[in-house]
């Protein structure tokens, strides 16, 4: 049977298999390579504790950090862009672990190697630190860290953390600190 | 020109079946065929299902709310497995009584210490968090809402699922024209 049908069909459905066949092969040529080349940090720190308010009934804690990091070395011919996060860790008599978010940013690939070096003080936190209800914000050890996600164009995505990260502690009152 | 060639292969289908018809062993040995294939698909996805201990291992993503990481089309394979979850883990997750699934990222986590987790989410490309998605009255998502980790991706792939959705009729030509070739189709 050699009908236009079944040459269609041949057709798709092998190019469907090559398709596939060269994803799997993109995403297991950059296997581990995301462990051995990690983007270096060189300085995550509390810059300054803008304020730390009880707001509703919840303790928040605004504040702007210093962020030194070299991304270059994470990207490959497979990743797409990396999504890098600031993340604060601390605990509570209510909760055993908190993780928060303080602020995100994307770096595509595309964008250039310019992009990929940060160097910023001063950055101020894109979403608040906010506990929940119960716990309290007030004293406790604080740990920045930077987490970055690697996003391939095909294939597994990959999550790291860095080995560096500092601590700071809040106050124990409810401060705001005038510009 | 195109109606004629359908016609034509209409023709042929039909003369085929007919032919099938007659003959029940071959007949028989067909329909057995497609149910083979049929099952095989079906046990790969049950496969899929155990190993990832989820309830949909693969999803498609529908909404742009995860660009430019997530297309709409990508497909992503998800993994439920690891009952413990991170800030920053793109998951996969239903609101209750909803049916729609949500690819987007852990931001904020509180882990209590019975070891269950109050999460929020938001999309890469959102403005804001899911708060506004989640059931009224709900500020936080569980756990159970999770159908999974997102692992890994295939670009593109999950445009056929889309259009299968937008254009329901395209499902019943799409199986109807690969059950009608298989049970057709004469191996050598």
């Amino acid at each position: 049977m050699h009908t236009v049908w079944v040459r269609l069909n041949a057709v798709t459905f092998y190019a469907l298999s090559v398709l596939l066949g060269l994803s799997v092969l993109a995403a297991i040529s950059k296997i581990g390579h995301s462990s051995r080349n990690a983007p270096v940090v060189t300085k995550l720190e509390l810059n300054t504790l803008r304020s730390l308010k009880a707001h509703g009934g919840v303790d928040r804690a605004l504040l702007s950090f210093d962020l030194h990091a070299d991304l270059r070395p994470a990207f490959h011919w497979n990743i797409k862009q990396i999504f890098l996060t600031v993340v604060a860790t601390y605990e509570t008599k209510r909760n055993p672990v908190n993780q928060v978010v303080l602020w995100d940013k994307i770096v595509e690939a595309v964008d250039g190697p310019d992009k990929m070096v940060f160097k910023e003080d001063n950055i101020y936190c894109k979403y608040a630190l906010i506990d929940q209800r119960g716990g309290g914000l007030r004293g406790k050890e604080v740990t920045l860290s930077l987490v970055w996600d690697h996003m391939p164009l095909t294939g597994l995505l990959h999550m790291d953390k860095s080995v560096y990260n500092s601590t700071f502690t809040l106050p124990d009152s409810y401060a705001v600190k005038r510009q | 020109m195109i109606p004629a060639m359908i016609k034509d292969i209409y023709d042929k289908q039909m003369i085929e079946l007919k032919k099938l018809w007659a003959n029940k062993r071959q007949l028989t040995y067909q329909v057995l065929n497609l149910a083979m294939i049929v099952f095989s698909a079906l046990m790969i996805w049950k496969g899929l299902m155990f190993i990832t201990k989820s309830e949909s291992p693969v999803v498609v993503v529908l909404s742009g709310s995860m660009e430019p990481a997530f297309q709409r089309g990508d497909i992503l394979f998800l993994d439920n497995s690891n009952p413990h979850v991170k800030v920053g883990d793109v998951v996969v997750f239903k609101i209750k009584d909803r049916d729609i699934p949500i690819v987007h990222r852990i931001l904020k986590l509180h882990e209590k210490p019975d070891g269950s987790y109050d999460l929020l989410t938001k999309g890469d490309n959102n403005r804001v968090d899911d708060r506004g998605l989640y059931a009224p009255g709900q500020l936080w998502l569980s756990r159970d809402d999770i159908l999974g980790q997102a692992r890994g991706t295939l670009r593109y792939v999950g445009m056929v699922t889309i259009a299968l959705n937008d254009y329901p009729v395209l499902k019943y030509v799409l199986v109807g024209m690969m059950g009608l070739f298989v049970l057709t189709s004469k191996e050598g």
